[in-house]
């Protein structure tokens, strides 16, 4: 390039004029002035700062051109006409990768889960089965529901629900997804409507009283003296149970003592868990302390999320364990599967199939305990995870995981997406709503849950809460994608810059420390876009709030107020 | 349909998007002069006009202030010269030959055009006077 003829006015410069600062900071000086000009800006901070104004211009119009009309610099521009062409490999192999996470998804955590929980006694031949036809979807969704096996259902019922669409008209597959929660949700009053409420500071079955259905139990203090032939739902400070009970024992009790005799199975958060009655079936327990009496008797197996777990009494098939510390004083008939810190084993105990734990510390067994065979130890490793390998390929996996489940949203609800994405750009708004959302809505859904009418209404807010979560991420990686390659309003190349963002995204919560936090601002400002979105499709509409004479109350705001994230005009 | 007619002058061994501005300008000044308005177009006036020394405070603080959305509603008030220039030379990452090439000005005022049109981007983002206030010599 030819260096331009632009003279200074001497060497004893005293301040530099604006065409010479612009033509420095455009590199158009040859070396010698450049050098005069460095060298004075060293000393003088006016100069300094007009030289550093100019150059922020020359950026802030870059920026504001570039920004216009999705013009990408021509490298990139040149990288997406070559990914255009060759866009059905490209997409061949992201949909090989996710289906393969699918596979990878089911033999890894679906299956094994699976298994356990068949072995646990929930029953069924399928997830699926698991989840809805048994009801425990709706009185025990407290069973384990991961991520992953969410994730995988959706990505199916998804798929489904795109075929429908495709096949029929608009809105038929919304109709039949909305048939199909009225379904459920006739199903479940008949249920419902058998049963007992009762509610107070001192809440009982007493002993003489037999009920034929389920019961469900409110109160600071309750008892179940009687029998009661159906399950029993507990919501409780203080709970006993020394009655006799056909069915199920559903806890939520900081305290729960079970003395009688339960039919069925034990399902409960509680602080604190002790059984010395008999449960014929199994227990499933997320508890701060379960303590089995050594005059306790479980007949099927222990599946226990617990801090302190102490085991005296019997139990007839295995336990699946995972606590910090854990005491085997009692009779097993299957095998032991712990994890935690450390575990003990007494003198009194007596195990019938493999024990497998792996923890901290070496387990104490004590050498008059009988063991099928000796404890198969492994220490719990905490070297940070990403030296191994394996976390890679799972990261890849679900970064799959995620493109397709955003695939299928996108495909489902392009518009509504759109819009999430673009009311993303709103960041206070965005954040200040995530806020809100993030948190309130599980407490609202609690809230209706506990409040027995409200279980459905409740338990699905969570189930659409959850699923916002990775909604979230999906709606901020899209935002970058676009930042990196421009905007779009096509739904395509949206879900290609979508796929772009979500690779970015999962790289950046993945970062050691500041990860996690990452992640939270993701889904928090994720979450605010999604409640926006929401937000003005449930609005009235300003034709309808015309028609309301009488609507404003309060003085009419000023016209630059923000309301929900939206200018009023 | 002009553009086919020029596409025989193309030289390939320069860049095409630099000659395509160029057709495409001097399209737009037969238009102009057809139109009879355009007027101090040529260097000499250019070269003429003092140009107003901004305070290097001010400055710095406007361009932080401005948004990229306010600065593209100034470049929309800009006139087409000075648009055209700041275009090809922050959008398109022209040269200055390659600019002057397409502007139909001799090199050494590439600058000035393009000094101009940032001053007349700063009128229009609203802080002349405020600009020119102070100022060094």
């Amino acid at each position: 390039m030819r260096e331009i003829d632009h003279s200074l006015p001497g060497d004893t410069l005293e301040h530099l004029d604006e065409m010479t600062c612009m033509l420095y900071v455009e590199r158009q000086l040859d070396r010698t002035r450049g050098q005069e000009i460095s060298q004075h800006v060293q000393g003088c901070s006016q100069c300094r700062t007009l030289l550093r104004a100019m150059e922020r211009e020359s950026r802030l119009l870059t920026r504001a051109m570039l920004e216009e009309e999705e013009p990408l610099p021509s490298r990139l521009a040149q990288f997406q006409d070559r990914a255009r062409r060759s866009m059905q490999w490209i997409w061949g192999v992201a949909l090989g990768l996710a289906a393969t996470g699918v596979y990878a998804l089911y033999t890894s955590y679906v299956e094994p889960w699976q298994s356990q929980l068949d072995q646990a006694g929930f029953g069924g031949s399928n997830l699926l089965s698991l989840l809805i036809f048994q009801g425990a979807f709706w009185k025990g969704w407290q069973s384990v529901i991961t991520l992953l096996e969410v994730l995988a259902i959706l990505t199916l019922a998804g798929f489904g629900l795109a075929f429908f669409r495709r096949r029929s008209r608009r809105g038929s597959a919304f109709a039949l997804v909305l048939a199909g929660f009225c379904v459920i949700a006739a199903l479940v009053p008949p249920a419902a409507s058998a049963s007992v409420t009762r509610k107070g500071n001192f809440v009982e079955v007493k002993e003489d009283e037999h009920i034929k259905g389920d019961v469900f139990l409110f109160g600071e203090r309750v008892r179940v003296n009687g029998t009661v032939d159906g399950d029993v739902f507990v919501f409780s400070t203080d709970a006993t149970v020394s009655g006799h009970v056909t069915g199920d024992v559903i806890a939520f009790a900081q305290s729960l003592h079970v003395s009688g005799e339960i039919d069925g199975n034990i399902r409960s958060f509680n602080n604190n868990l002790t059984i010395t009655g008999t449960v014929t079936r199994n227990l499933l327990i997320f508890d701060e302390t379960l303590n089995l009496d050594s005059a306790g008797k479980v007949g099927g197996s222990v599946t226990s999320f617990t801090k302190s777990l102490n085991l005296d009494g019997n139990v007839g098939r295995d336990l699946l364990l995972f606590g910090e510390h854990i005491g085997i004083a009692g009779s097993v008939g299957g095998g032991i599967q712990a994890r935690g810190r450390t575990l003990s084993i007494s003198s009194g105990a007596q195990v019938h199939g493999p024990i497998s734990f792996t923890g901290d510390e070496p387990p104490e067994v004590s050498s008059q305990a009988r063991l099928a065979s000796p404890v198969d130890f492994h220490r719990a490793e905490h070297k940070p995870r990403y030296t191994e390998g394996s976390v890679y390929v799972w990261q890849v996996i679900w970064a799959a995981a995620f493109i397709l489940f955003g695939l299928v949203l996108f495909n489902l609800m392009p518009g509504f997406c759109r819009e999430a994405v673009a009311n993303a750009e709103r960041y206070g708004a965005s954040g200040g709503l995530g806020v809100l959302v993030l948190f309130g809505i599980p407490i609202a859904a609690i809230i209706a849950c506990v409040t027995v009418v409200g279980l459905f209404i409740g338990v699905s807010t969570l189930f659409i809460w959850f699923e916002c979560l990775h909604f979230a991420q999906i709606v901020v990686g899209t935002l970058v994608g676009q930042w990196l390659l421009g905007r779009t309003s096509h739904v395509w190349p949206l879900i290609g810059r979508m796929a772009v963002g979500i690779v970015v995204v999962r790289i950046c919560t993945n970062i050691p420390f500041a990860g996690p936090w990452i992640k939270f601002f993701v889904i928090v400002w994720g979450f605010g876009a999604i409640a926006l979105a929401v937000y003005r499709r449930l609005e009235p509409s300003s034709g309808a709030a015309a028609v309301v004479p009488s609507q404003p109350l309060m003085p009419p705001l000023p016209p630059t107020t923000t309301v929900g994230g939206a200018q009023l005009a | 349909m002009k553009l086919r007619e020029k596409l025989i002058q193309y030289d390939q061994t320069r860049s095409f998007s630099a000659w395509l501005y160029k057709v495409a300008a001097n399209h737009c000044w037969d238009m102009l002069r057809r139109r009879k308005i355009r007027q101090d177009k040529e260097t000499d006036d250019l070269e003429n006009v003092p140009l107003e020394h901004p305070d290097p405070n001010q400055l710095d603080r406007l361009i932080e202030q401005k948004t990229s959305e306010e600065v593209r509603h100034a470049l929309d008030k800009l006139g087409a010269r000075a648009r055209m220039a700041l275009v090809m030379r922050y959008y398109s990452d022209m040269s200055y030959d390659e600019i002057a090439d397409a502007l139909g000005v001799r090199r050494a005022f590439v600058g000035v055009v393009l000094l101009r049109a940032r001053h007349e981007l700063r009128q229009a983002l609203g802080a002349t006077g405020a600009l020119a206030a102070g100022g060094a010599s």
